[in-house]
């Protein structure tokens, strides 16, 4: 069992897992931080970008990076566990012979979708009038100035993929329930587990009949929207590849939620604006929820809060069909019937207004002073770039980071010198260290496998021994491109016997509650399944007179010799010996059991545990004797 | 009344005689008894009072038939008529009394199983031990056995009861021998053939309590711990009580078992055991030779090899104000051991004794009980800083910067590492205990001499915690306490730089937004309290208000707090008014011209008066005027004042609830002293004074009961 880590980034993961000849890859992240070397795609003409020397403002071609370390053609499954872990998808699927399946829920897939919309649309709608490829030639790269000439790869990053690309891929993608078992070629199955961290977000399981392996991707304990997090069904697992724990260990998402909210308040009261950078679905639903019961309290009540994405609407509208992959509370509203989440009734009183883009009827009803909440969370592109153009300049307007993928001072880095305030709430609310050593306290597995991130505290906080795995047997770390041999080895399989087959068997007890029977039969193997069936009896040779050559006779199908069981008694079979009249016998004691010495006969007889040999020469009637002594001891299956 | 009650009493008896044991709630019977005894205190003989009191106690002594509650009243109710030797006598001759406090009579009855039947046993013995001839009686008839007996009883009042009686016998025994030693003039002693015979049970007593504690003060096995700590509890109080002879004695008595304790290490009894050697070793003479076994035992308990022990039996020193400086010294050396080991500023320097106990102490800081351990090195702090600094094993300053250290330490958002034991950082961020009670011990370090010098930091610390997303309310309160505190000491605030300032107000702004209500609620009582903290001088040495230096005066606070009046939270709108009334009082004693703003308070005021659905956010309001009133320098010619008193009083009176009647009160009362400044004995409201008023309310019995 071999396990091939082509992510190197411990929230996005990419592995691919060959176990049981099926090759079945979990998640395929795509890590975009590479995003943050370009500089924005402003959807309105910025003459302070156009006027930044050497640049074009439109040559931006976003670019994303995604590496292969084996054929991506062999691969049969693709097991997803949320939708931020499936971006990469249209480059697995698409352009590499990929014939496979894509399993995933119903909202990770529709979300997903989305969320991959949306990135195109962002990208698509800033059309380039050229694309400069050139620069990505390492002679020419190494002259670019500053972070640019250190980026390393840059000739694995990829163009953005298109929406027909998208269509392609989603279209290989099956849909599947919680805990519904799927069969894998007849060698395994898997079944996803509720995670608790998005709608629709599963762990999954993977298992033949005697190996388990469990695989924990972005799970949450909190009690936020998602149905709650499904813990006993991993346990007894063989193997626990874990990945997607919090970005954010020392930052408590309850603790930020308070603190964005202080934080906005704050900023409305003053007359500022605020502008929340943000993936469009996910932890916003959260933040509305919260917004929804804080606004009174905090007397924002006439302050407009405004979401803005191509897919706005499909999102907050997704978000209140899926019933069955919310909470329990959430759950039990839709039978009042009430919509799940709150937003319906901010949307109802006017209080959220969603648009699709900045233009159109957003700018005739745009009031401030206003929240915003709009992607993309880079900074880089989509309707963000906008915003921080239009309120940069103000000390009295906030940028409030909740997402915790980027890091707010290289998004910001573009904008400088900015006077607008910035707050770095970063709300991740995915299992942190704490939690995860008690969940595997729990679910007991033999061999954990993690990011070698996970292995050791945080650069920055070398001293927090607390922000890391510590567990016995230690983990098995992983980085970018590691190939790792899981450490254990499948040791049964199981086979099926015909019942005519079963039938003819003659069982015999070789102790209380244990038969033995030997079989003779014929094993077929096709699907992953084994089966074994009777021997087919020879067909009657017909009586020629042909002669014919001995290596084409049908082989002779011998009675199987019988087995013996049991063990030598020492002392009855020294009795028997001498009843034989072999009487000079010298014993000797060695530590697998004993050796005797017929001395008179020049012989030896060894008796141990799993074994019997008389080593007698030139003497067959001697060794035939002795042998038809020992055998009276033992008894034939 | 007392004549109507007294005649009505009989009948009450035999009502309570015919009760049986349907009595459910004794309460009426504690009433009683409460009568009785103030009728005792007044100086009249009780029985003299109320005569049938000897025939009903003697009814229900012969009878079984009553409820407990009925007994255990009568048992009290005894030993109250047995209080006065009159009493004792008529007691004594009618053969009640020994009846009554047998209790072999009560366990024949099977009635002794009943804790409220012992209890009532115990202070009905305990109120007739106040003369010779009760402690004769008590002598003759044994009763230091069922008493010794009950001094470790299941029930935990049952034994505290019994703990004070025996004390009481003691102390008895003590006054009553040290009176026969002097041969002085006293009734006791006009008998003489009693004086012998007495002073003999006195030490057949003393004897007899020696010989328990002896034996008690043991701990063979773990199911001994309870009543091993009992003991120890009635040993420490005992010699806190009694005088040196028979203090002596007793300590004679138990100073074997003590020292075999001792050797235990048995960390619960740490507490108890402490208090005992302490009690035992204030006051002792030098020459008395257990006084040198006492201090062995006490450098036995500060060297032993169980951090946890040693820590509590230091901090026992440090709370007992220890005469003797070498134990005090050595505690607080032990106390800061910890924060040393921790934070790695050298509080201590290098000695070789506590090389051990440093060695045991970190590694009990890698587990996680660092936690109580560090708390207590902490919540010793204010005792340590008492200690003449002499005797300090370091400056104070240092050990600000210690606690400082451990503060940042212990933030979450902090990255700061220390130069001690790293392996406790894991337990310690992000735990609002430890940062709780090193808040508390920062509050307490605020007089140090010498601390100027920190006080950037000390504010920097404090930001950050206002600023940190992780802080508790609780932290948060802790942390504006400790602003206000050190704001109050320190006189020159010219070190706040304005990048500080800045800081602070960025995380008061936000605080006041917060969403939990804890920490909106202390962000307005501090901008109150820091708008009410003396003058200080800042950089140009003028005399400056802290809350200018720090948030830039008025011009910030009072919106914020406008802001909190329309508050969803009942406490925070009512905090926020208070604190309006502390930051606008100055401008108010000054005089100067209202604003727009008090304009709007004062509307919004109103409003709550009327509207508001809760009792605080009223009572706040009108309290908001009575500051106003005695703050205003002239308040007839404040128009917006003599506008709105009427309709807060007319509001007020009429209000449900009471403390917002009573506040309205005081702000008419309030009114009517300002206008009526030299009472004139002509005018019929200003005729009585405030004490002559209270005297006619205390004279007159029936207003207790409108």
């Amino acid at each position: 069992m071999k396990l091939y880590c082509l992510s190197g980034h411990p929230t996005l993961p990419c592995n691919v897992l060959k176990f049981k000849s099926t090759t079945i890859m979990l998640d395929c992240g795509l890590d975009t931080t590479s995003v943050l070397n370009f500089l924005p795609l402003p959807l309105v003409h910025s003459p302070r970008l156009s006027k930044l020397p050497g640049w074009i403002s439109k040559d931006g071609s976003i670019n994303l990076e995604k590496r292969e370390l084996l054929d991506l053609s062999t691969i049969d499954v693709i097991l997803i566990s949320n939708y931020h872990c499936m971006m990469a998808l249209p480059y697995i699927t698409e352009h590499t012979g990929f014939t496979g399946t894509v399993y995933a829920t119903e909202p990770t897939l529709q979300i997903g979708r989305l969320l991959m919309e949306e990135l195109v649309n962002f990208m698509e709608r800033v059309p380039k009038a050229q694309s400069a490829t050139c620069w990505k030639n390492k002679e020419i790269q190494r002259m670019l100035p500053g972070p640019l000439k250190d980026a390393v790869d840059v000739w694995t990053w990829k163009r953005c993929y298109s929406m027909q690309e998208v269509n392609s891929a989603l279209s290989k993608v099956q849909l599947v329930g919680y805990s519904q078992k799927v069969e894998l070629f007849g060698a395994v199955q898997v079944s996803p587990l509720s995670s608790g961290y998005s709608l629709g977000s599963s762990n999954w399981i993977i298992q033949s009949h005697h190996e388990k392996v469990s695989y924990v991707s972005g799970s949450s304990l909190l009690t936020t929207h998602p149905q709650p997090m499904d813990q006993s069904s991993l346990k007894n697992s063989d193997v626990l590849i874990l990945t997607g724990l919090t970005q954010m260990p020392t930052a408590n998402p309850d603790g930020m939620l308070g603190e964005f909210c202080s934080n906005l308040a704050m900023t409305i009261r003053a007359g500022g604006n605020v502008l929340v950078p943000c993936y469009s679905s996910g932890v916003i639903y959260d933040l509305l929820e919260c917004l929804y019961q804080f606004i009174e309290s905090a007397n924002l009540g006439t302050t407009p809060f405004y979401f803005i994405s191509p897919v706005a609407n499909s999102s907050l509208e997704f978000s209140q069909i899926f019933a069955e992959w919310l909470c329990h509370n959430k759950q039990t509203k839709v039978y009042l019937p009430e919509p799940p989440f709150p937003h319906a009734e901010l949307i109802q009183t006017n209080k959220l207004k969603h648009y699709p883009s900045i233009h159109g009827d957003f700018s005739s009803e745009f009031r401030q002073p206003c929240v915003v909440f709009t992607g993309h969370p880079s900074l880089r592109f989509g309707d963000v770039v906008h915003f921080m153009e239009l309120w940069g300049k103000s000390s009295l307007n906030t940028v409030i980071f909740t997402e915790p993928d980027f890091s707010y001072l290289d998004a910001l880095a573009p904008y400088q010198p900015l006077a607008m305030k910035c707050v770095y709430c970063p709300i991740d609310t995915r299992l942190n260290f704490h939690q995860v050593s008690k969940l595997l306290k729990e679910v007991q597995p033999l061999h954990v496998v993690c990011p070698e991130q996970y292995t050791q505290p945080p650069l920055t906080q070398s001293h927090r021994s607390d922000l890391m795995l510590e567990l016995q047997p230690p983990p098995m770390p992983y980085r970018r491109c590691s190939v790792l041999n899981l450490p254990f080895r499948r040791r049964y399989e199981r086979v099926y016997i015909l019942p005519e087959l079963a039938n003819s068997l003659v069982p015999s007890e070789v102790k209380p509650g244990v038969s033995v029977a030997t079989v003779s039969a014929v094993l077929q193997s096709k699907d992953n399944k084994h089966t074994l069936q009777s021997v087919p009896k020879a067909p009657p040779v017909a009586p020629s007179k042909k002669r014919k050559r001995v290596m084409e006779e049908p082989p002779v199908t011998m009675a199987p010799k019988p087995l013996l069981s049991g063990a030598v008694p020492l002392e009855a079979f020294l009795a028997t010996l001498q009843k034989h009249g072999i009487t000079e016998v010298k014993v000797e004691e060695t530590a697998d059991g004993h050796i005797l010495h017929l001395q008179a006969e020049d012989t030896l007889i060894q008796l141990e545990e799993d074994g019997t040999h008389i080593v007698c020469d030139n003497n067959e009637p001697l060794r035939a004797t002795l042998r038809d002594l020992v055998l009276r001891f033992l008894q034939k299956l | 009344m007392d004549s109507q009650c007294v005649s009505t009493l009989p009948r009450v008896c035999g009502v309570l005689l015919e009760s049986g044991s349907s009595l459910p709630d004794d309460t009426s019977l504690e009433k009683l008894l409460d009568w009785f005894t103030t009728i005792a205190q007044t100086g009249a003989s009780l029985l003299e009072a109320c005569p049938c009191l000897v025939d009903f106690v003697s009814k229900v002594a012969f009878n079984h038939a009553s409820g407990s509650s009925i007994l255990s009243f009568t048992l009290k109710l005894t030993g109250l008529i047995g209080t006065s030797e009159d009493g004792f006598k008529v007691l004594k001759e009618c053969s009640v009394l020994k009846l009554v406090f047998n209790p072999h009579h009560w366990q024949e009855a099977g009635l002794w199983g009943d804790p409220c039947l012992r209890i009532g046993w115990i202070q009905g013995l305990k109120m007739i031990l106040q003369h010779s001839e009760a402690l004769s009686f008590f002598a003759q008839e044994d009763l230091i056995e069922p008493l010794l007996q009950l001094q470790t009883d299941s029930s935990l009042f049952v034994a505290s009861a019994a703990n004070q009686t025996l004390a009481q016998v003691l102390l008895l025994c003590q006054s009553l021998s040290s009176v026969g030693h002097n041969c002085s003039k006293n009734r006791y002693l006009e008998h003489n053939s009693v004086s012998i015979e007495t002073t003999q049970n006195y030490s057949g007593i003393i004897t007899r309590v020696s010989e328990y504690l002896n034996k008690s003060v043991v701990l063979k096995e773990i199911s001994q711990l309870p009543g091993c700590q009992q003991i120890l509890r009635l040993l420490a109080m005992l010699l806190v009580q009694v005088g040196p002879p028979l203090r002596d004695t007793l300590l004679l008595a138990v100073m074997n078992s003590l020292e075999e304790l001792v050797t235990t290490s048995c960390s619960q009894l740490t507490v108890p055991l402490m208090d005992v050697i302490l009690a035992a070793n204030s006051g002792l003479r030098d020459d008395f030779v257990p006084k040198q076994r006492l201090i062995r035992l006490l450098w036995v308990m500060l060297n032993m090899k169980k951090p946890a022990i040693v820590m509590q039996a230091a901090a026992a020193v440090l709370h007992s104000h220890h005469s003797d400086p070498t134990f005090s010294a050595h505690s607080a050396r032990v106390l800061l051991l910890p924060l040393d080991i921790v934070t790695g500023v050298s509080l201590l320097d290098e000695n070789s004794t506590e090389e051990e106990l440093r060695i045991l102490i970190t590694e009990q800081l890698k587990r996680k009980s660092c936690i109580s351990m560090i708390c207590v090195c902490l919540s010793n702090i204010p005792q340590i800083t008492l200690m003449a600094s002499d005797h300090l094993p370091c400056p104070q300053r240092l050990i600000v910067t210690a606690v400082l250290m451990l503060l940042r330490l212990c933030c979450v958002d902090s990255s700061s590492s220390s130069a001690g034991c790293v392996e406790v950082v894991r337990f310690i961020t992000g735990n609002s205990k430890v940062q709780k009670c090193a808040l508390e011990a920062l509050l307490v370090l605020s007089k140090s001499p010498g601390v100027k010098m920190v006080l950037v930091d000390v504010f920097k610390v404090l930001t950050e915690y206002l600023n940190s997303p992780s802080s508790d309310p609780s932290v948060l309160q802790k942390s504006y306490q400790a602003v206000i505190k050190w704001v109050g000491v320190c006189p020159d605030l010219s070190c706040i730089t304005d990048q500080l300032r800045e800081g602070f107000i960025q995380a008061v702004r936000k605080r006041a937004c917060d969403t939990r209500w804890e920490a909106r609620d202390s962000t307005v009582e501090f901008l109150g309290h820091l708008g009410g903290a003396p003058s200080c001088r800042s950089f140009t040495e003028q005399e400056t208000e802290p809350s200018d230096v720090f948030l830039g005066g008025c011009s910030f606070t009072v919106p914020l707090l406008k802001e909190a009046l329309q508050d969803p939270e009942s406490y925070v709108r009512a905090s926020s008014i208070s604190a309006l009334a502390q930051t606008l009082t100055p401008s108010w004693q000054e005089g100067a011209a209202l604003t727009q703003e008090q304009e709007d308070i004062v509307t919004r005021l109103q409003e709550v008066l009327f509207q508001d659905s809760e009792g605080f956010a009223r009572r706040a309001a009108v309290k908001y005027f009575i500051a106003w009133l005695s703050a205003c320098s002239s308040p007839s010619s404040c128009w917006l004042l003599m506008q709105s008193v009427p309709t807060v009083l007319s509001q007020g009176v009429n209000d449900l609830d009471w403390e917002v009647k009573l506040h309205t009160l005081e702000l008419a009362e309030l009114l009517l002293d300002q206008a009526f400044p030299d009472p004139s004995p002509s005018h019929p409201y200003a005729v009585m004074s405030d004490q002559a008023h209270r005297l006619h309310i205390a004279g007159h019995p029936d207003s207790r009961c409108c």
